[in-house]
């Protein structure tokens, strides 16, 4: 019993963690802009997707995998930053904002998606981890390199809840989410905050994308597919909610991972989403109370 | 035809309302005032359905009827009208009439082919008329002044033939002539409907008033006539001021 | 070519009443008729799957253009509808009344279901409950083999439709032209006709202004719900013809881009018309085979598109300004 607990169960809880991170950086971008804009952001996979194709390309320059961890977040907040203000900021006076933004950001999604079958085609193509070899948590054997996404996605995480919970310039965040008309009349610029938080939410995502580039892949539609999973976090973990976003993603990625132990995996994945489901019938607001709430 | 019995309200840490008792009487006009942040939308709303009381009882005719939705306080006759015009805003002024006069029939109607359904745009423009807004019928309701939306108001709520009116600020934002007409129109509904008003303006109050209940930090303060409202030193201090002076 | 003119005619048509649009639905109802002796077969076929994709379309209307609900989930019952469809062909009977009836069933009970508890939760809930409903039905089918898997179920027998005195050959596209888009008339007809009443301006009011209407007297939920029902049996017709036409179905007829096509046909078209969510359906089904046999850029220039038509043409096609609530 032990050493199955030790050889099948640890790796696999060890593997959610890891999963479960990248998962956390995707799903804190939409949960972020969710918590403040009230938009859904369907294009949101998409940007996934230009981190993981800008990485491809970086690194296909001879950029080296380090200086992607650095540019391609950059490059996806760029993108993040670009559709908030030409696409969404036009339709947030709109009292169905919700609903035309989650409109206009399908459409992006289709036009970014086709455009990425324009430029790489459709084959997957596969980027080089920059480490290799073999370190022992708790005495399993894991891959040097999901060590490394796991610092750095964890760094990221701890980043995000520092800045937005313990800087001034996330206080400014929260008390827009509150109440943006009594946040403006102060003075802030919020079209900054709005901006900002999409560049920032999306170049969590670019991250996702480079650290989890060696271990899924990039194809078209990578995002698309990794985009249900985390919107399933977003509404388990609370929408809006950034403690939420980190504790339903770990949650998830545990769920589905030990459920692929004992059921076939595609089961497991609808597991996820009956979570999600059910989560949605019995208390919609989630696990967790909306940036910005009391 | 009110009656409100121990009626509280906290909202995290703030009390809203507090043991409020009150009757409004049958037939006349009561009107509820206090300095803002008083509880009296709030009051409104614990009576209305949109809120649930913490604490409290809320009679209408006699009947308990705490803690039931707006819909079906509306079918037992009560209307209320809201302090920022809630009209139906992409719609005429005939058609948010005629909706709340719909409610009032019966359900198994409800499949006919509504421009059939004539009896019922008559009746909405015979409310409309009341309301001197018959010409303005075919106009969506966004289009109108504010005067005239603050009627419509009005007008939505009497058009359910209620036993109970309460009116949230029916004068909010109105000209003195505006004000004016609407201290008409109350006191000649008053015979119809038990009429609850929330108002600031006090010559209004205690022109059409027949009880006055003054609220103050969540508590009633005092109730009387507008009278024995103008000559309480309590009221004075805690609300009227020095500016509005003595009887 | 049919889709530019009908694309002419749209523009031309400008903004208009709900519901009655006067000469349009005539005139697009003769074009339709005369359609057989205007094209070949393939774009015959083409046709009746705009039909039924409109069909689709127009539930969203129902729901979005007059309750004010938003649906990412109208798949889940066209996805239902085709599967049960094809099971029955299957293995039940070649009976097309007995299938209509068994699917017209299980749809309202679903629709039930899930609309009870759907129509409690607020704002965006309700679609994402929509959206999570039909992504699960979906993956069940898929991951189920009896039910065909992600390879779905094939060789679906096609039946004829018995009527009094005479037999109508689905196996005959210019039968099965005809039997469609007389359905989908009478549909039509019928929501149309549901909607001009009582009922159906209490769902405008709703639409309106949500807060309002319980202060009136009327029970918000009720009217959802059966506006729910209505809008999964108008998308259930579509389920029940696609799989004859096709001869497969799959899990993706559940799927999300199903669903999220299917509103961006009612956007195009002009929510809250119905005629244009129907028009808009078949206007993007033929846009979206023409532009597929240029190019393979469909999708992106179907995005471009939808873009387009949130950003600077929100009213559609058929475009009714809708003047939203005062601030």
């Amino acid at each position: 019993m032990l050493a199955y607990l030790h050889f099948v169960v640890l790796p696999q809880v060890i593997d959610g963690l890891i999963i479960g991170v990248a998962l956390a950086l995707v799903a804190l971008g939409l949960t972020m802009i969710f918590g403040l804009l009230d938009v859904i952001n369907l294009a949101h996979g998409e940007i996934y997707m230009i981190g993981g194709y800008a990485a491809l390309t970086l690194i296909g320059w001879g950029g080296g995998y380090w200086s992607a961890i650095v540019v391609v977040p950059a490059i996806a907040g760029l993108a993040g930053w670009a559709l908030e203000e030409l696409g969404v900021r036009p339709l947030l006076p709109r009292h169905d904002r919700a609903v035309v933004t989650l409109l206009l950001t399908f459409g992006v999604s289709l036009v970014l998606r086709d455009l990425a079958q324009v430029v790489f085609g459709t084959e997957t193509y596969s980027i080089a981890a920059p480490v290799s070899g073999v370190t022992f948590l708790a005495g399993v054997p894991v891959p040097l390199y999901r060590v490394v996404v796991l610092g750095v996605g964890g760094a990221a995480v701890a980043l995000t809840w520092w800045l937005v919970y313990r800087t001034r310039i996330g206080a400014v965040l929260r008390a827009t989410a509150a109440d943006p008309d009594m946040t403006a009349s102060f003075g802030i610029p919020i079209r900054l905050v709005y901006g900002a938080t999409f560049f920032y939410g999306c170049a969590l995502a670019g991250l996702a994308a480079v650290l989890l580039g060696p271990i899924y892949a990039v194809f078209p539609t990578m995002g698309h597919d990794f985009l249900v999973l985390a919107f399933a976090v977003v509404i388990v973990g609370g929408m809006g909610s950034i403690l939420g976003a980190v504790v339903a993603a770990l949650l998830l990625a545990q769920v589905h991972g030990l459920a692929s132990l004992w059921i076939p995996p595609a089961w497991a994945e609808t597991l996820v989403y009956g979570a999600m489901l059910l989560v949605l019938i019995v208390r919609p607001a989630g696990l967790f109370s909306r940036i910005g709430d009391a | 035809m009110i009656a409100v019995q121990g009626l509280s309200k906290s909202f995290g840490g703030l009390r809203a309302v507090s043991d409020l008792d009150f009757v409004a009487c049958d037939g006349g006009v009561t009107s509820i005032i206090g300095p803002n942040g008083a509880g009296k939308s709030t009051v409104f709303n614990l009576i209305a359905g949109s809120l649930r009381p913490d604490a409290g009882r809320v009679e209408l005719g006699g009947r308990n009827v705490t803690g039931l939705p707006p819909h079906a306080l509306a079918r037992l006759g009560l209307a209320r009208s809201f302090q920022i015009s809630n009209l139906f805003f992409g719609l005429t002024a005939l058609e948010n009439v005629r909706l709340a006069a719909q409610a009032q029939t019966p359900r198994r109607r409800f499949l006919a082919r509504l421009d059939r359904e004539t009896a019922l745009v008559e009746q909405a423009r015979a409310v409309l008329g009341e309301f001197g807004l018959a010409d303005l019928a075919d106009e969506p309701a966004a289009n109108l002044s504010h005067g005239d939306q603050r009627r419509l108001e009005i007008a939505l709520c009497m058009a359910s033939q209620p036993r109970v009116l309460m009116l949230d600020e029916p004068t909010q934002g109105m000209s003195p002539a505006e004000t004016r007409a609407v201290d008409a129109l109350i006191r000649s509904l008053a015979g119809r409907v038990s009429v609850v008003v929330i108002e600031h303006d006090i010559d209004l109050v205690m022109s059409i008033s027949d009880r006055v209940i003054v609220l103050h930090q969540g508590r009633k303060l005092f109730e009387g006539t507008p009278a024995e409202v103008r000559g309480s030193d309590a009221v004075r201090d805690a609300y009227l001021g020095a500016e509005h002076g003595a009887a | 070519m049919a889709a530019g003119a009908l694309v002419q005619r749209l523009g031309a048509a400008g903004a208009g009443r709900r519901g009655g649009f006067g000469w349009i639905a005539p005139a697009l109802l003769a074009l339709a008729v005369a359609l057989p002796w205007l094209v070949g077969d393939f774009y015959l076929r083409l046709a009746i799957e705009a039909f039924l994709l409109g069909a689709l379309a127009l539930s969203v209307d129902i729901l979005l253009g007059f309750a004010g609900l938003l649906s990412l989930g109208q798949a889940m019952y066209f996805g239902l509808s085709a599967y049960l469809t094809a099971l029955c062909y299957l293995h039940v009977t070649q009976s097309f009344w007995l299938v209509a009836m068994i699917v017209a069933l299980a749809v309202a009970l679903v629709a039930a279901a899930l609309g009870a508890v759907a129509i409690r939760a607020k704002g965006v809930y309700f679609a994402l409950i929509t959206f999570g409903a039909a992504e699960i039905a979906g993956k069940i089918v898929h991951n189920t083999r009896a039910l065909g898997g992600s390879d779905g179920l094939l060789g679906i027998p096609v039946p004829a439709i018995a009527l009094p005195g005479v037999e109508l050959p689905l196996r005959s596209n210019l039968a099965f032209y005809y039997v469609v888009l007389t359905v989908i008339a009478l549909v039509y007809l019928a929501v149309t006709r549901v909607l001009a009443t009582p009922f159906g301006s209490v769902l405008s009011a709703i639409r309106d202004n949500a807060s309002r209407v319980p202060c009136l007297g009327y029970n918000p939920f009720w009217y959802k719900f059966f506006a729910y029902l209505l809008a999964a049996e108008v998308a259930a017709v579509g389920g029940l013809f696609y799989p004859l036409l096709r001869g497969f179905v799959g899990p993706d007829l559940f799927g999300f881009e199903i669903s999220t096509q299917s509103v961006v046909m009612a956007l195009v078209g002009g929510v809250g018309t119905l005629i244009g969510p129907l028009v808009g359906g078949v206007v993007i089904t033929f846009l979206q085979s023409v532009l597929g046999s240029f190019t393979e850029r469909h999708l992106f220039v179907l995005g471009v598109i939808f873009i387009l038509f949130v950003r600077f043409l929100p009213g559609g096609l058929f475009g009714l300004s809708r003047r939203g609530r005062a601030p």
